[in-house]
């Protein structure tokens, strides 16, 4: 088990966080440390922006940073289990991206 | 000058209903539905069918979407309504079957005051829903609904609960009514067509396999896939098992066909998985009642995995090709490619698989004939019970079940040829599904022999629905395979808890189901005999317009058999009681 750190993109909707914490439970899976902003500045999203074929407006998207202790096997299937909620945009550790469904093999967010 | 049409919200839900195609849903009235129920009293074009509990109500629409693949809709009240709806939701969610739950809330002022009939349903129902809504402004109502059934029937199919406080659909706040032509969510964007590469990659295995077996699940029959499955195996001549979700994808009767693999599987399908080069599995997902211990399965088998949930693949047993996609589409795309390789593909090697698997079968397959050596001596054994059910319905009935004993009797004697005919509850195992699904189904076919085979124990669970069957006439056959005994759980403590039956009896309190039946309004046959057996089920599925309950008392010492030996392999199967590979 190694310490690692997710980042998610998701839609500021009511309930969204609420769905990434209750997965963590649901699957077994612990969360060592959380953090959640709204994004203010999409510059570093642009490319999210592009693939998706949407424009980001303001309060509309957060970034969540999750610090999680999991085994290398399981890392994956956290990452696909995530961004199969629906209000998740992206998702990524150190070295892939999921954006909706598409797996990038490095970090982007 | 645009004249919009002016509603209530909810006018405008009814309108979305309708203008999504829903000409039927199953619910309960309460308090916090009121005004939609009024709205509902007011319209003609949506049929409300009123069941007798919310359990009732989601397993009838989830019924109604096995069989028909379109999405089920159920309306509830706040509280208890929508809490008596969980089971049914989760049984749906398990099984990934489409389904739109409405839950009426209390007024949005008195959510978080503890208010009579609150209950947070979207806290509640979040662990076993695809997506969830809540309404915080009427205005939405039309593009919620849209949504809702678009999450609910695209990618991997599941429930979505759309929760309304009363406020919501107020009469006299009314607004303009137009329903989105479109639907997008950017942040939802399930896989469609498979990668190319993929395909090339798993079309390379399929030409070189010597022991393949086609390994298809429910994700099958959801991405209907059928005609793709019957043609790709047209090509490879391969031997086909399927999961208990998915019986039906792949004609029962075919002779390639290996039965239903598994915990209760027949011995030459969890044979033909252990000894394989080559699985293709196909909308299923290696769950733990299929690989026994995972580090013990299938130890030669290389795995094409096709599925449309990432997160399905991989999970439990590593694919070594995975290929994304609605399922019906990656095996499109297969096809078009083996075809151009024809050349290079020779099905008579495949002769000397074939040869063992015949051996496997004459060795230790089911006995499909034991309704033949019927004699009044003896008590009537189940298995007969669905055969008989099987040859009287000539195979081309909607079979719904239950769970236990008498779940997997039907699941191994009853040959379904077609899929979305065999509708039950897999994963949850949800005691009570049986007879509110048969009435799901009987709603969306009300001129086919619609069946559900049950237990005098899962019967009970939902017992109450009979009164929904004489309201609106459904003539619905129930065969009752009465061990009088939670047969299942009994099983498992004859076979590891020393028969000591624990809580699995009920010490002749049982009801006499022929005048709970009656006091119904429906008709109820009694059986104890096997020279009764055949003429009271010709009888019961003589009288075409009436529910027949036909309560069958069985050998109540009976076990399942197969039966995976737990931890162990596919290999490791008890036979009988004192029988094991
Ligand atoms: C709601 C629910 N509660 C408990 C169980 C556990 N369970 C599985 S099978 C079974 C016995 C079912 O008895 P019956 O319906 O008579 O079927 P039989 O096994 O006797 O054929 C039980 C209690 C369940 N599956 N569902
Ligand atoms: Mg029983």
């Amino acid at each position: 088990m190694i310490k690692r750190k997710l980042t998610l993109i998701m839609e500021n909707k009511p309930g969204a966080l609420v769905r990434v914490v209750g997965l963590f439970h649901q699957r077994g899976y612990n969360i060592e440390s959380l953090h959640v902003d709204p994004v203010v500045d999409f510059t570093p999203y642009k490319f999210i922006e592009n693939e998706l074929e949407t424009k980001f407006k303001d309060n509309e998207i957060s970034r969540l940073t999750i610090q999680t202790l999991v085994s290398d096997s399981l890392m994956r299937q956290i990452l696909r289990q995530l961004n199969k909620l629906i209000d998740v945009i992206a998702v990524s550790n150190e070295e892939t991206t999921y954006l909706k469904g598409v797996l990038l093999d490095e970090n982007l967010l | 000058m645009s004249t919009k049409l002016k509603l209530s919200g909810a006018d405008m839900l009814m309108r979305a209903l309708h203008d999504e195609g829903v000409d039927l849903i199953f619910g309960y009235p309460g308090g916090a539905a009121l005004h939609i129920y009024d709205a509902l009293f007011r319209q003609d074009k949506i049929e409300h069918i009123l069941v007798r509990h919310e359990q009732g109500a989601t397993h009838a629409a989830d019924g109604y979407a096995r069989a028909t693949g379109k999405p089920g809709v159920v309306l509830v009240t706040s509280g208890p309504g929508a809490t008596n709806a969980i089971t049914g939701i989760a049984t749906a969610f398990m099984d990934s079957i489409p389904m739109v739950v409405i839950s009426g809330q209390v007024a949005s002022h008195l959510i978080g005051t503890d208010a009579f009939q609150e209950t947070d349903m979207i806290g509640i129902s979040r662990p076993v829903v695809k997506h969830s809504y809540c309404v915080f402004d009427a205005n939405e109502i039309p593009k919620i609904v849209k949504e809702a059934f678009h999450v609910a029937t695209t990618g991997r199919p599941g429930p979505v609960v759309i929760d309304i406080p009363k406020d919501m659909t107020a009469p006299d706040n009314l607004f303009e009514y137009e329903y989105p032509k479109k639907v997008n969510i950017r942040s939802y964007n399930p896989p469609v067509e498979p990668d190319i590469n993929q395909i090339e990659r798993a079309v390379t295995e399929l030409l070189i396999a010597n022991r393949p077996v086609i390994y298809a699940g429910g994700g099958a029959i959801a991405s209907n896939a059928e005609e793709e499955l019957f043609r790709l195996n047209e090509i490879l001549d391969a031997p086909v098992t399927n999961t208990l979700m998915g019986l039906g994808i792949y004609p029962a009767t075919h002779h390639r066909f290996l039965g239903m693999l598994g915990m209760h599987g027949t011995y030459q399908a969890n044979m033909a998985m252990h000894n394989a080069d080559l699985i293709i599995a196909i909308g299923a997902r290696f769950d733990d009642r299929i690989t026994n211990n995972p580090s013990k399965f299938s130890p030669g088998a290389k795995i094409i995995h096709l599925d449309v949930d990432h997160s399905s693949v991989s999970k439990i047993i590593e694919a070594n090709i995975a290929v994304f996609g609605q399922v019906k589409n990656s095996l499109s795309a297969i096809i078009k490619l083996l075809e151009t390789k024809l050349d290079q593909y020779n099905k008579d090697k495949l002769q000397p698989w074939h040869e063992q698997i015949k051996n496997w079968k004459s060795t230790h397959g089911l006995n499909y004939e034991l309704y033949k050596n019927e004699s009044d001596e003896n008590p009537i054994l189940p298995q007969a019970v669905v055969q008989h059910v099987y040859n009287i319905t000539e195979g081309k009935a909607y079979v719904t079940s239950d769970v236990g004993q008498h779940q997997m009797f039907a699941a191994q004697y009853y040959h379904f040829d077609e899929p979305r005919k065999w509708i039950n509850s897999g994963s949850m195992g949800t005691m009570g599904f049986g007879l509110p699904a048969a009435m799901g189904v009987k709603f969306a076919f009300p001129n086919e022999e619609v069946l559900c085979i049950t237990g005098e124990g899962s019967i009970q669970m939902c017992i109450q629905e009979l009164s929904t069957c004489l309201q609106y006439n459904l003539p619905i056959k129930i065969i009752n395979i009465n061990n009088e005994a939670l047969g299942m759980v009994k099983q498992w403590q004859d076979m590891n808890y020393g028969g000591r039956h624990s809580q699995s009896t009920y010490q002749n309190s049982l009801p006499d189901f022929v005048k709970l039946a009656e006091s119904y309004g429906h008709v109820g046959i009694k059986v104890e005999k096997n020279s009764e057996l055949k003429p009271a089920l010709e009888k019961a599925f003589s009288m075409k317009d009436r529910l027949v309950f036909v309560d069958v008392y069985v050998d109540p010492a009976e076990h399942v058999y197969p039966m995976l030996i737990a931890n162990h392999s596919l290999e490791d199967m008890w036979l009988s009681k004192d029988k094991k590979t």
